[in-house]
């Protein structure tokens, strides 16, 4: 964007138009001539089937041609960091979950909130604490054991720094109980373990157990969230057990932190309305995303970001 | 199910399924065939395409291109000691040798013929065992795991060769592995402050640079020749003599892999090291091995193919994936709106085994089409190597950069290439290296995964039975490749005493 004294002079006006009419006014100055999309996780994984699913319909709304570029090295830290550094002027943006912030907390990612926005959270799944239904049935079952059986209670999930390993700490901290976690590669070795009885619980986001919910193998009997899911109206949830523990893995699009802000709220704006499509709702519907409403704006996201990293940093001092 | 397996065949004998399996074959073999290009890349990137197809299509494309990208790795492992897969670095241990003795043709032949054999053994497993073997293969946790990884790793005392430098390999291989984030507690080991090295060093550098750059190096040395030696080979794929040779090793091979495949988490080229490990072990001259063996390529051909088939068990019995590809078939799954678990089967029997049936003729179509196919590529084998082995260098070198888009990627495989270059020089057997890269995470992480479950009591590893048998065949293994040739030494040193 070219400022000419001109246009300088009418910024106050300018900004104040956009605020009043945000998709509106910013979509005729956001023009783009390609976008650098790149993904913090390998190919095939759920960030990057998010990031190819969106890629249609971005190019479609833009008129332009959107290129994927895959960085999963380093927890993804590589793909925040060619964000942070790319020009701002919104043409790289950058599709990440909630390994960022957890990946900040463990130390491991170098490109913290200062450097790298968000634009949009576009998913919010549902983390849920699973158990074999051959061991426990509630959560009374399993609470009732783990007070009896002090370090004896193995829980499982994916990496050392992940929102599950989070979501352990944070149960620990708030019930009182000596629970033990092993993190897997992959998601399917912990399913693995949990089947076979090795292990008694797994942290795993509500879209990916829908077919042991439906063998009656493995239940959710915790669900991290403020009040029960519509489409689980008997799965108890933190919150209403008096934890304050709400986080799961979240999805969204980001940004480097430079990018003018009404660059940010003209690439905000167009994720919205792909968000509202019904070509979208189908895909979250199919994946299980849309458990829990996934849509939270640039700033709105970046405070529950920021109130994360923090209790995940929290939680690893402690620890 | 005979029923289920007759349905099936009537949905794959439509004209577009079979288009569809005809084309998911081609694009496999030439992903396959193109170094560090592999399965999960070439799933990827048809995963879109697969969206607007009825998740039948969708399905047998995206299992017949992982089949045969698997089984088309060994074609540049066995001409330019290029793995085109990492299931396929076994198969240039004797694949390369018997090209260099100009029996490409006959190497390739073996290689198909194996593979085929192979992926059918495994996909009948998997049409008639899935569920059962599923319930079997979930007895397998971290104990087992690292008892597993433990007897892979004894396979470098039976490999041949100077077992000190052997052991020196293994470590070697071992420290590779500890780089990048620690298994359980995510701290960071030996990255020297660099991001790139944090998720560890890749295999497929590994592989690349070790096998394919330093023979391109060493060729460098010894001036323009051609590769077969000017002579025309023709791949005869029903040889009889040689199968004579090999059915053994390739009916032990099959039934190793497909059970190796059917262990989630364990893949297809640990399934390859193994069955090629145990047909050396079990083999009457184990000097013959990596100098071109026949066994030594039908081992892992066989073995990785019945694997890959393997992998599948798991994934359409309880939605766990057996590799890496298969995972990304479960994400596949999920975009089609579907819901693997352990009631997948009795809920899509139409689809799967209409893929079970896609997957049959997949291993039909890999044995018409390969023929052609390497005489396309073999047609390079007369471009002289002045020409060819830059063009290997260049297809290593963007092979190598679009696993993780990473140019440290590159540079580790260069690395890795004038390593063993000059490792070779000293006669020092590259494989164990790799060994180490692909057995030692394995064995680290299940160690202290099993401690985890059992809170530091060692005896996890033989009060669980499958764990203590596994553990007392490698130290009976161990102690015998140790213990034999010394017993054996001191009878003829008796012998010879006693003489004079």
């Amino acid at each position: 964007m070219h400022f000419t004294r001109r246009t300088l002079a009418l910024a106050p006006a300018a900004i104040a138009l956009s605020l009043a009419l945000p998709a509106l006014a910013q979509a005729q100055d956001y023009a783009p001539s390609g976008i650098t999309a790149f993904v913090a996780a390998g190919a095939g994984g759920g960030t990057d089937n998010f990031a190819r699913t969106v890629q249609p319909m971005l190019e479609e709304r833009l008129g332009i041609k959107m290129t994927i570029i895959n960085l999963p090295a380093a927890s993804g830290a590589l793909a925040h960091q060619r964000t942070a550094q790319s020009a701002p002027d919104g043409e790289s943006i950058e599709f990440a979950s909630s390994t960022l912030i957890t990946s900040r907390a463990a130390g491991q990612n170098p490109i913290g909130l200062d450097q790298l926005t968000p634009v949009a959270r576009m998913q919010s799944d549902v983390l849920t604490l699973v158990v074999n239904t051959e061991k426990y049935d509630t959560l009374e079952d399993f609470l009732t054991y783990a007070r009896d059986n002090p370090g004896q209670i193995v829980i499982g999930g994916t990496h050392a720094a992940s929102v599950d390993r989070m979501a352990f700490l944070g149960l620990n901290e708030m019930t009182g109980l000596d629970l033990a976690y092993i993190p897997y590669d992959n998601e399917g070795s912990a399913s693995a373990n949990l089947l076979s009885g090795n292990i008694d619980g797994m942290f795993n986001e509500i879209s990916a157990i829908q077919g042991y919910m439906e063998s009656g193998k493995m239940k959710p009997i915790l669900a991290l969230a403020d009040e029960r899911l519509a489409a689980y109206p008997d799965l108890p949830t933190t919150v209403e057990n008096g934890w304050d523990l709400t986080f799961g893995n979240e999805r969204g699009v980001f940004i480097n932190a430079e990018t003018p802000p009404e660059t940010i709220a003209a690439i905000e704006a167009v994720f919205e309305d792909i968000f509202k499509s019904e070509d979208y709702q189908v895909y979250a519907r199919k994946a299980n995303l849309d458990v829990r409403p996934g849509w939270l704006g640039s700033a709105d996201y970046r405070v529950v970001l920021e109130e994360n990293l923090a209790y995940f940093e929290k939680l690893l001092a402690s620890e | 199910m005979i029923e289920d397996l007759i349905g099936g065949f009537g949905v794959v004998m439509q004209p577009v399924n079979l288009l569809i399996l005809a084309s998911a074959v081609l694009i496999g073999f030439v992903g396959g065939a193109l170094p560090g290009i592999s399965g999960v890349i070439l799933v990827v990137i048809l995963l879109p395409v697969t969206y607007t197809m009825e998740p039948t299509g969708a399905f047998m494309l995206l299992t017949a291109i992982y089949a045969s990208s698997v089984f088309s790795g060994l074609i540049t492992a066995i001409l330019y000691r290029a793995p085109g897969t990492p299931e396929a670095v076994m198969t240039a241990l004797d694949g390369y040798p018997m090209t260099q003795k100009g029996e490409a043709g006959k190497a390739l032949g073996v290689g198909i013929l194996s593979s085929a054999v192979g992926g059918m053994f495994g996909t009948v497993v998997l049409i008639l065992a899935t569920p059962l073997l599923a319930d079997i293969a979930l007895q397998f946790s971290s104990p087992e795991f690292f008892a597993l990884a433990v007897l892979g790793l004894t396979v470098v005392a039976s490999l041949g060769g100077n077992l000190l430098l052997g052991l020196i390999g293994v470590c070697i291989g071992l420290m590779i592995a500890s780089v990048g984030l620690d298994p359980l507690t995510g701290t960071t080991r030996f990255t020297f402050g660099s991001l790139h090295l944090m998720s560890g060093v890749n295999l497929i550098p590994v592989i690349i640079g070790l096998f394919a750059i330093s023979e391109v190096l060493k060729r460098c040395q010894e001036g323009d020749i051609h590769l077969t030696g000017n002579k025309k080979f023709s791949i005869r794929i029903f040889d009889w003599p040689v199968i004579r040779q090999i059915r053994g090793t390739v009916a032990r091979s099959s039934i190793l892999g497909t059970a190796i495949g059917i262990l989630p988490g364990i893949g297809a080229s640990t399934a390859a090291m193994v069955a090629y490990s145990e047909t050396v072990r079990w083999s009457k001259d184990r000097k013959r091995f990596g100098r071109g063996a026949p066994e030594g390529v039908a081992a892992p051909e066989a073995a990785n193919n019945a694997a890959a088939m393997g992998a599948l068990v798991p994934l359409f019995a309880l939605g766990i994936p057996g590799s890496g590809t298969t995972a990304i078939i479960l994400g596949a799954f999920i975009v089609h709106g579907l819901t693997p678990g352990p009631t997948f089967m009795s809920g899509n029997s139409d689809l799967i085994y209409a893929v079970f049936v896609g997957l049959l003729i997949v291993n039909v179509l890999i044995l018409v089409f390969s023929k052609p196919f390497i005489a396309i590529l073999s047609k390079l084998l007369d471009v002289p190597y002045s020409v060819l082995g830059p063009i290997i260098v260049i297809c290593c070198i963007v092979g190598t950069y679009s696993v993780q888009n990473a140019m440290m990627d590159v540079w580790l495989m260069l690395g890795f290439g004038l390593a063993g270059f000059l490792l070779e020089k000293i006669g020092f057997p590259l494989v164990a290296i790799i060994l180490g890269v692909v057995l030692g995470p394995i064995a680290e992480s299940e160690l202290r995964r099993s401690l985890a479950m059992s809170r530091g009591d060692l005896a996890i590893f033989w009060e669980r039975p499958i764990s203590a048998i596994l553990l007392g065949i490698a130290i009976l293994l161990v102690t015998m490749t140790v213990v034999v040739p010394i017993l054996r030494r001191r009878r003829a040193r008796k012998a010879t005493t006693r003489d004079s």
